[in-house]
């Protein structure tokens, strides 16, 4: 019966109403599980190229990854950006400059969600790398024995 | 119990006259949730672009994407130290790990004051009960962070894992 009567009535802000709430409840499992993994499962310190590495192109399970994490950035970024645009048209208050304001924020919204998807989606394995890594941290290289095999022929890299 | 409903109020524009009106005229536990969830969310936002940047390093330079996140632990590559090892600076452990800390309090008080947000929205009777659900997110927010304080901050007794990375150098 007391209902909040905040909603704008129609047009670019009522889409951009309804895109905060679902985005944001999507957002409480993509970010929660994010920050679960990255900081109460494994610990952060303990997180560098070859973690990343090894989630992202797990032949089971990499997919799943990339897919979570392409979500949680594009929608993180809509929606923090368009909560800022919110913020910003409160504080300021001449008309021009809050189309500029806008105008900056998301040209900036693209570009990092541009640089986030392309990370995601282009990243490829820099075997050479890994194989430098796991050879001078060779305790490590068993713990990812299925991934790379502590008896495998060493890559000779052709220059 | 009544359930009559107060007037909205009529706000000036600009932020500080907004966070004067509402913070200062007795207008309450809604205004407290309001100015903490801008806070919390300008906060992770910032924390998001840089954590973008050097996530790009993954797929260009993942020498340097090793190098920057093991500052994270206290450890700068480029630095050698007295013992001809990279660099370790405890103290910069310690404050990243206090970041550390305060980037999860914010994104996990946004999270479920949003969650309250959604619900005085979309719920009809989410108004009403606006400021009983703000208590939970109060107690559940604390709850989450008492456990989330023991993985966060037990870590930091035993020294670094510090792995000999190929690097950038």
């Amino acid at each position: 019966m007391a209902r909040r009567n905040l909603r704008p009535s129609a047009g670019f802000e009522l889409w951009w109403w309804y895109f905060m709430r679902v985005s944001g409840l999507l957002l409480v499992v993509l970010a929660l599980g994010h920050l679960c993994i990255t900081h109460i499962l494994n610990n952060v310190e303990n997180i560098n190229y070859a973690f990343v590495a090894n989630r992202w192109t797990n032949p089971k399970t990499g997919v799943i990854w990339r897919l979570w994490d392409l979500c949680l950035i594009n929608l993180a970024v809509l929606h923090g950006f368009n909560g800022l645009r919110q913020i910003l048209a409160e504080w300021i208050e001449s008309p021009s400059r809050r189309k500029l304001a806008s105008t900056l924020l998301w040209i900036a919204c693209i570009s990092l969600i541009g640089a986030g998807s392309y990370s995601i989606l282009n990243f490829q394995k820099d075997e050479k790398y890994l194989r430098e890594f796991y050879d001078a941290n060779p305790e490590l290289r068993a713990e990812n024995q299925d991934l790379y095999p502590v008896h495998s022929a060493p890559i000779v890299v052709e220059r | 119990m009544s359930t009559s409903i107060r007037q909205p109020h009529v706000y000036r524009p600009g932020l500080w006259r907004r966070l004067a009106d509402g913070l200062g005229s007795g207008y309450g536990i809604g205004q407290w949730s309001w100015l903490l969830h801008r806070v919390t969310g300008m906060g992770i936002l910032l924390f998001l672009v840089i954590h973008i940047i050097d996530t790009f390093f993954v797929v260009a330079y993942p020498g340097l994407y090793d190098d920057t996140v093991g500052i994270y632990g206290g450890r700068l590559s480029w630095i050698t130290g007295s013992d001809g090892k990279p660099l370790y600076v405890p103290a910069l452990r310690w404050a990243f790990r206090l970041s550390e800390f305060g980037l999860i309090a914010c994104v996990v008080f946004h999270a479920i004051n949003g969650v309250r947000v959604a619900l005085v929205d979309l719920w009809a009777e989410g108004a009403t009960y606006q400021k009983a659900m703000f208590r939970i997110v109060g107690v559940v927010f604390l709850l989450i962070m008492l456990v989330t304080s023991y993985f966060v901050f037990v870590p930091l007794l035993k020294s670094p894992e510090f792995w000999n990375f190929p690097g950038t150098h």
